[in-house]
């Protein structure tokens, strides 16, 4: 079964503990959470038991004390697959920091992350309001997590340019108030 | 806090290292169903903008937001068996050893489980049963009858140990 199947799940009788509901909702959902326990754990250098004990974590966490999880989703504010992922990343999140700390080749560990910081430079405070919050956003994730203009764009839902010019715009703003020294 | 008209860094990188971004944006606690709503674009521009300072603020969420939207935007490879399997197994579980059970108590469990008047009544009737039984032995005055000639006996028993004790006594003595 697929990921789109998942949004044709009874949650009410999955819900009640109906074992085929169950049964149904575990083979449509276990790709997703297996892709997301795989993604989640990849900087901690984890082995495949422990991909099967987080995956394993996640589904106990939907079942456990009479599906308490499960009941609180709400199909009204979020699909069900996309929820899924968030619940299925923090459960292996979770699991990983349990089992040990984190290892990251070094080459994908970001420039900020490595740099040792001279603690005599004051960084200069950005004023609350100056920047909006999409642009404070894509700002950290172009330059504190060095990512992608397209996987921004794909994340935000907007085109690549839109990304691009809201930057520009950021910056703009923030040389205008630094140069003029307000503050 | 001091001017920077003349140094500010030509590199747009650069001049972001010198800023702190921290506190430029409010902060508050996002939950599971509202951080996929977001990733969906579900919600409102005033909404929206206040998870985006959340999650601006929170490299964890930053990254699992990047994650999310990669693996959604994905056909996504078959799970392992066995991890369908394990997961089959946790609601399966209990549900096959409900079936199983067959005995009289599982019955009486069963039956005792939907109301709380239940286990009442069986109580009651242990009781009555109790008192009946104990009537038709005879009753508490039955009862204490028994055992004050169980104790009255004793205490003949032990005088009379007693004398016979003395006699040997005096009798070793020659008296």
């Amino acid at each position: 079964m697929q990921v789109a199947d998942l949004n044709q799940i009874d949650l009410q009788a999955l819900a009640r503990g109906d074992k085929r509901s169950w049964d149904t909702f575990v083979g449509a959902a276990a790709p997703l959470i297996n892709a997301m326990v795989r993604r989640a754990l990849a900087p901690y250098g984890l082995g495949e038991d422990d991909v099967m004990d987080a995956a394993q974590d996640v589904f106990v966490r939907l079942c456990a004390q009479d599906f308490r999880l499960l009941k609180t989703y709400d199909p009204a504010r979020a699909g069900l697959s996309t929820w899924l992922a968030v619940v299925a990343r923090s459960a292996a999140i979770d699991h990983a920091r349990r089992r040990r700390r984190p290892t990251q080749p070094i080459d994908e560990v970001p420039e900020t992350v490595l740099g040792v910081e001279d603690r005599h430079v004051e960084k200069l405070k950005i004023p609350q309001g100056l920047l909006t919050e999409r642009q404070t956003l894509i700002l950290k994730y172009l330059y504190d997590e060095e990512r992608e203009v397209a996987d921004i764009a794909q994340l935000l839902k907007v085109d690549p340019q839109t990304v691009r010019s809201t930057q520009h715009r950021a910056l703009v703003r923030l040389r205008a108030y630094f140069r003029e020294g307000t503050g | 806090m001091s001017t920077q008209r003349d140094d500010l860094p030509a590199s747009d990188k650069e001049l972001w290292r010198r800023l702190d971004a921290n506190g430029a944006v409010g902060v508050r606690p996002v939950d599971d169903l509202e951080f996929a709503a977001w990733i969906e674009g579900r919600l409102g521009e005033a909404e929206a903008a206040r998870l985006e300072a959340s999650i601006a603020a929170d490299p964890e969420m930053r990254r699992a937001a990047l994650d999310i939207a990669d693996i959604l935007g994905k056909p996504l490879p078959a799970a392992p068996e066995r991890m369908a399997i394990r997961a089959r197994a946790l609601v399966g579980f209990e549900a096959e050893r409900q079936v199983a059970r067959k005995g009289f108590g599982d019955w009486l469990l069963n039956w005792m489980a939907p109301s709380a008047l239940r286990p009442a009544a069986v109580t009651m009737a242990a009781i009555a049963i109790a008192a009946g039984g104990f009537t038709m032995g005879g009753g508490l005055g039955a009862s204490f009858a028994q055992h004050y000639e169980a104790s009255g006996n004793q205490k003949a028993v032990s005088t009379s140990e007693a004398s016979t004790d003395i006699s040997e006594f005096f009798a070793s003595d020659g008296i």
